[in-house]
């Protein structure tokens, strides 16, 4: 009976019971609907975002779009120190009722930023100001000139700091497409007990030796090392670092691109030498948070990153955060020591934006601020205004912690920041194509793919120089690039 | 003509266009095309616009910071498929589809089987296989990224206490490219082996009870039964399922950009992730929507193929 062919009248039941016209219709077209939905949400730009108004004013009516006369929407990022929103949070309601304004603000995951802003440009609606904490370089065309705050910014306060100038501003088209007040510094945040045993109690000062004492804490404790080599911001600026303390650099100040160069394979090179021998495959698949995490829970010797995983440390591990201090730019072998700004905070103003002078009035308010952010930040946002009242205080601070370093001055270090940071164009300007080299990991997958053995380092500078000089021949042909190769 | 019968003809005539618009809706082409009306209007403005606009835009060299929009021809296609990365990203697209829709017809299958017959607490059982389905894709993904954690992943555990890696050891699950595309492959599966397995269930629900009975007195076992009259009448029911789950995991890309952000390196990088990376990350709308584009014909094919077979299947009924 089993081997008898379908008897008819059950075949017949069963299409009629699956299959009717009308559903041949929704069948089809609930496919192509959805394949077309996967399409558009990935070229149309609606990427996995949420966002939560956390102002907590009574004007949060508005949503996303339009603004009324009397409003100010501001979209930014969930600060990695919680107090700084709180803060901010009220200070932006406080201010706005004193300048007759209502003041919405919106805080979404720094992750989540560049698909929400993509989304509010695509509909040319949404946020009167838009904090983004990488450069926002490629928006440029589409924002208001913030040259005239700046130059409030520079009577009133004192120079911007050059690298914040280059995270903000064009020197191509001569337009401060942002407005970047406050920067961070990415040191070296080192475990001094693991660092002591191999004799290096003040940590390494050199690559070299972060791989002589990181593989020996490895091989003698198990400890790793743990700088990213993948699709997020730590990963992008650590190797940058690596590749500016070697000589090299993706462009040069001339906006030419100059990646393939010995100085680079040279870093890639290194890269792969310190994953094999002090670190582990986990930096293929870190997030942001994953350094942080790893350090904060004892598993690794060193990362690069701000001081905000010291200070998860000091609120979850305090006998880990004892235990964490702090190195400057490591320096390569012509003795070069560079890192990445940690995070660079910029306003955009896109022109839908309405009350642009109370924009405006917000931002140098919010400059003059500078004091209460940098302090309610737990020293995490230093200024990128030369603001004496400003720097005179933080100083004070790092030589002291206001928030329970042990010894106090432990993040003294920090005060030289300046010296050693710089922006993620360098030696040039964080252009747009800068920005898309960034954001689209080129050179953390570059490095990846050495480590991994997949290519060999000479192969993988020379591919990422290829996709560099494509994106910078884009942008060039917008005019938003300077060079001319 | 008398006055009864001239009110009564004006009021004949009066009613005759309300009784002509009754009749025009009791004719199904007018109430059907009525009916369909919100359906079609939704789909035009909610995914032909978009659509339409995604073409547009890989045709030009439109930007995230710029409306302008001048036409680049094929240029915009060309960056895409010389990108490096272009190839192995198409090649893992089919790969983690693949080898999850094949996965998923097993596992539905036995699902099904299981949830049709009758046991304690099959309602509870069903209740966790749908589970997954209605977790927004996301929160999934963001659960699966902390179960798969280089460091705080319970697999870690298992593993030592298995002694398949030594003490203080990890598996790095998501650091390797072969595990890290098993662990694609596995949450693709883990999302949509429900729907296929309800799909199933309700196909196995149709099937009528006296071919099983006569099957049954004829002597056929249970794998006679299952490979010669369930499988077999299931199969175009499976195949629906199947292709629903193929363009489910074909376009996703929240999976991939939670759980491995496309690494290591590119080894999980798939057309979507890889469209949303260029496109909204790096400000490169055009080649986003040149290399979202590339899934078109894909999903055109699969579509074209289920109208086909149920337009086959009615020529037979």
């Amino acid at each position: 009976m089993a081997d008898n062919p379908l008897p008819g009248p059950t075949s017949k039941h069963l299409i009629d019971s699956v299959v009717i016209p009308r559903r041949d219709l929704l069948l089809g077209g609930g496919l192509i609907v959805a394949g077309a939905m996967g399409l558009t949400a990935c070229a149309g730009g609606s990427g996995p975002s949420s966002s939560t108004s956390a102002a907590g004013t009574a004007a949060a009516t508005g949503g996303a779009g339009g603004g009324g006369s009397k409003q100010i929407k501001i979209l930014l990022w969930s600060h990695f120190v919680p107090s700084y929103d709180k803060w901010f949070d009220t200070w932006a309601k406080q201010w706005g009722q004193s300048n007759g304004v209502t003041v919405v603000v919106d805080h979404i995951n720094q992750a989540d930023l560049p698909a929400r802003t993509a989304a509010e440009f695509a509909a040319k609606s949404g946020h009167d100001l838009i904090e983004w904490i990488t450069p926002p370089s490629a928006y440029e065309p589409s924002v208001h000139d913030l040259s005239d705050v700046v130059s409030e910014a520079v009577a009133k306060y004192g120079d911007q700091i050059p690298f914040c100038k280059f995270s903000s501003y064009n020197p191509h088209t001569k337009k401060y497409y942002g407005f970047c007040h406050t920067w961070t510094p990415d040191p070296g945040d080192y475990r001094k007990s693991l660092w002591t045993d191999v004799g290096m109690a003040d940590g390494p000062t050199t690559w070299e030796e972060l791989l002589t004492g990181g593989a020996e804490i490895k091989q003698k404790k198990g400890v790793r090392l743990g700088i990213g080599m993948s699709s997020e911001v730590d990963s992008n600026m650590a190797a940058r670092a690596l590749i500016w303390s070697y000589g090299g650099s993706v462009q040069d100040a001339q906006e030419n691109v100059t990646l393939n160069s010995p100085e680079t394979v040279q870093a890639t090179e290194y890269m792969a030498k310190l994953f094999k021998q002090a670190m582990s495959s986990e930096v293929f698949s870190w997030t942001a948070a994953s350094n942080n995490q790893g350090l904060v829970a004892g598993q690794l010797s060193y990362i690069l990153n701000s001081i905000s995983a010291y200070r998860s440390a000091q609120a979850g591990t305090p006998a880990t955060a004892k235990d964490i201090y702090f190195l400057p730019a490591l320096k390569g072998p012509t003795g070069m020591a560079l890192a990445s700004q940690h995070v660079v905070r910029s306003y955009i103003m896109p022109n839908w934006a309405k009350n642009v002078d109370k924009c405006k009035a917000f931002l140098m308010a919010l400059l003059a601020a500078a004091h209460d952010g940098t302090y309610n930040s737990e020293l995490y946002d230093f200024p990128a205004f030369k603001n004496p009242t400003v720097t005179t205080a933080l100083d004070g601070w790092l030589k002291k912690d206001p928030f329970k370093s042990e010894p106090a001055d432990k993040l003294d270090l920090l005060a030289t920041a300046e010296k050693w940071s710089t922006n993620v164009g360098h030696p040039g300007p964080a252009n747009p194509a800068i920005g898309e080299i960034f954001d689209t990991n080129v050179l953390s997958t570059m490095m990846a793919d050495v480590a991994r053995g997949k290519s060999s380092a000479k192969d993988a500078v020379a591919s990422a120089h290829q996709q560099c000089e494509t994106i910078f021949k884009k942008w060039r042909a917008k005019d938003l690039v300077g060079g001319t190769k | 003509m008398s006055r009864i019968d001239a009110d009564t003809t004006s009021a004949a005539i009066r009613a005759r266009p309300a009784r002509r618009r009754r009749y025009a809706l009791e004719r199904d082409g007018v109430l059907g095309s009525l009916m369909l009306g919100p359906a079609v209007l939704y789909l035009v403005l909610v995914v032909g616009y978009p659509l339409v606009l995604a073409i547009m835009y890989s045709f030009s060299d439109v930007t995230v910071g710029s409306s302008r929009f001048d036409f680049a021809g094929l240029a915009t296609f060309k960056t895409a498929i010389h990108d490096p990365h272009f190839p192995a990203v198409v090649a893992h697209t089919f790969i983690i589809t693949g080898i999850s829709q094949a996965l998923v017809v097993v596992l539905c299958t036995i699902l099904a089987f299981t949830l049709a017959a009758n046991f304690r607490g099959k309602w509870f059982v069903r209740f966790l296989v749908l589970m997954p389905w209605t977790t927004p894709v996301a929160l999934g993904a963001i659960i699966w990224l902390w179960m798969l954690d280089s460091i705080f992943t319970p697999f870690n555990w298992f593993a030592q206490q298995l002694h398949v890696i030594g003490p203080g050891e990890q598996l790095n699950l998501l650091g390797h490219a072969g595990l890290a595309t098993a662990s694609v492959i596995a949450v693709q599966t883990w999302r949509t082996l429900p729907l296929a397995t309800v799909i199933v269930l309700a196909g196995l629900s149709s099937i009528p009870r006296d071919v099983e009975e006569q099957a049954e007195v004829d002597g056929a076992g249970f794998w006679r039964r299952l490979f010669g009259i369930q499988i077999p009448l299931l199969a175009p029911v499976i195949l629906v399922a199947v292709l629903f789950g193929i363009v489910f995991t074909f376009t996703d890309m929240a999976v991939v950009f939670i759980l491995t952000g496309g690494g290591p390196g590119d080894a999980t990088q798939v057309l979507a992730s890889w469209a949303f990376y260029k496109g909204i990350n790096g400000g490169n709308l055009a080649v986003g929507a040149a290399d979202a584009l590339f899934m078109f014909p894909v999903l055109l094919g699969l579509a074209i193929v289920v109208l086909m077979m149920a337009s086959g299947r009615r020529e037979k009924s």
